[in-house]
């Protein structure tokens, strides 16, 4: 069996102790249990820095700015205060954001709640709220993603690994939204995707660390948020429909059941939430109702092409990415990330189709924010790429 | 280009791209990493003033719950952030303590018990 770098490891803990403080909290742990549970994970991550300080020096200067730059704006736009720092302060004083009333239905309670989870659990260590200070705890919810690429990428590619970043996902690296952990669990997720089942060596295959990696990132994925349900499903799709086509769907099928698995703390969480009566907004009006007349207009398919895919980030990730694999050609590779990007962009025209609030105004407000996650899966695969045709 | 001129090119990259959402996107003060972990941080550049006023009168009349008046309810940022920000206080429509705008009748009903700058507060 081959080595586990100490990267690999540190990823795995980290991710592990994101998800344990979930379950502590959504389970209702005592308090101590919780404190620990944050302690090992600031812990784990002082050991990150300072094992080998000068090993990956980018990330550890370039995160603490991060921190610093969060440790000095306040939250103050709508998602991030009402929704996602909301949850969090309800959680922090030990109450239920299934208890909050009819009055509250404009934080949308119905949303999963790990990023908040972890949030809160900063508090509790802490040991007060305030408008500041919670929010770097969807920072940290960063550096599991951002150390395991350490493994693959050094120096120069590691650089411009961040350089991506950077552009694809900006300020909500700091600002409390929950969109940016969106675009970077779910490029990594389908890049541990490709590890395991599309590309041809057994190197990760035979390795349980990239299993248990997998599932960790998965189920964080569809725990931010609903989108990242949508994008895990878009995940096994591809592999199931490239299986299919390769005729190693039966060799396989153990290993994709297994990793099914992460769909269950979501499939528990909407099932609390359907039992208490609190439905999504999408699935609680008509659907068809307002899908079936836009539909028809060919000015509705504009419109969402318009904000989708003028948009500068986009753009210039695609070309990255034709650019990439015009110098070098993996099929596999980009029959994977083109089966990906057609089937999340045909379930974004059906979302917004369908969508019950102001098509426009819907639009406006979400487009820009929702096609980060393809920019960030083009420009990273773009780079995978180049770096396996040296 | 040598390894070593693209590495500091990328350096470069980075360090600009920073400094761009550090300046440009953040909305960062000085005023508040100076204190963090204060409890009032960053209060002033997160909600209104409005807000505030109403988070200090429940504090000063130690509430747990409030109400708004129809205005208020009717005012999406006020009737959300004072929810939010107002919290583990929560809103209860069958609270006694309302919260008025302060140019707006009472009803003969409710008695003032503090007016500040923006809100009244009543019990009715």
């Amino acid at each position: 069996m081959a080595h586990t770098n100490f990267y690999e490891k540190i990823t795995l803990i980290l991710s592990f102790l994101i998800l344990n403080n979930y379950l502590l909290l959504s389970l209702n742990f005592s308090l101590a249990l919780i404190k620990i549970n944050f302690i090992i994970f600031l812990f784990t991550v002082l050991v990150f820095y300072f094992k080998n300080f000068s090993e990956n020096p980018f990330l550890k200067i370039f995160f603490l700015c991060i921190i610093f730059i969060s440790l000095g704006t306040a939250t103050f736009e709508w998602d991030a205060r009402s929704i996602w720092l909301f949850h969090a302060k309800v959680m922090f004083y030990e109450d239920s954001v299934l208890s909050l009333d009819e009055g509250y239905k404009f934080a949308h309670i119905e949303y999963p709640n790990l990023a908040p989870a972890f949030a809160s659990a900063l508090g509790i260590l802490v040991g007060f709220w305030n408008e500041v200070f919670p929010k770097i705890a969807f920072s940290l919810m960063f550096l599991p993603p951002l150390i395991l690429i350490f493994s693959f990428f050094k120096d120069v590619r590691y650089l411009i690994f961040l350089s991506i970043v950077f552009f694809t996902v900006g300020k909500f690296l700091f600002n409390g939204w929950t969109d940016g952990l969106v675009a970077i669990y779910f490029g990594i997720s389908a890049f541990l995707m490709y590890l395991l089942f599309i590309i041809d060596s057994n190197f990760y295959r035979n390795r349980l660390i990239f299993y248990l990696l997998a599932f960790c990132f998965f189920a964080s994925l569809t725990l931010i948020k609903n989108e990242g349900v949508a994008l895990l499903l878009v995940l096994f799709i591809a592999v199931f429909l490239i299986k299919l086509y390769k005729r190693e769907l039966k060799k396989n099928i153990f290993k994709l059941l297994f990793l099914c698995i992460s769909f269950l703390p979501i499939i528990f969480w909407k099932f609390f939430c359907y039992s208490k009566g609190i439905g999504n907004d999408y699935i609680n009006t008509n659907i068809l109702f307002n899908l079936l007349p836009r539909l028809e207009d060919l000015n509705n398919y504009k419109t969402i092409s318009y904000f989708l895919f003028l948009n500068e980030k986009f753009l210039l990730t695609l070309t990255f990415f034709f650019v990439s694999f015009w110098i070098k050609f993996d099929k596999e590779l980009f029959s994977f990330i083109f089966i990906i990007t057609l089937m999340y962009i045909l379930i974004l025209f059906v979302i917004y189709l369908s969508t019950p609030y102001d098509f426009y105004w819907q639009l406006n407000s979400s487009a820009a924010r929702v096609i980060r996650s393809l920019s960030f899966l083009l420009a990273f695969f773009a780079l995978y790429n180049i770096k396996i045709a040296k | 280009m040598t390894d070593r001129k693209t590495k500091i090119l990328f350096l470069i990259i980075c360090t600009l791209q920073l400094f761009y959402l550090f300046n440009f996107r953040s909305g960062f003060r000085y005023e508040i990493i100076r204190n963090p972990f204060n409890e009032n941080s960053g209060i002033s550049y997160a909600v209104s003033p409005k807000v505030v006023e109403s988070r200090n009168i429940l504090k000063k009349y130690k509430a747990t719950y409030f109400n708004l008046s129809e205005k208020l309810k009717n005012d999406a940022y006020f009737y959300q952030r004072s929810l939010e920000f107002n919290y583990p206080i929560r809103i209860n429509q069958s609270s006694k303590l309302f919260f008025s705008s302060i140019n707006e009748d009472i009803s003969e009903k409710c008695k003032i018990i503090e007016t500040g700058k923006y809100l009244k507060l009543t019990r009715c």
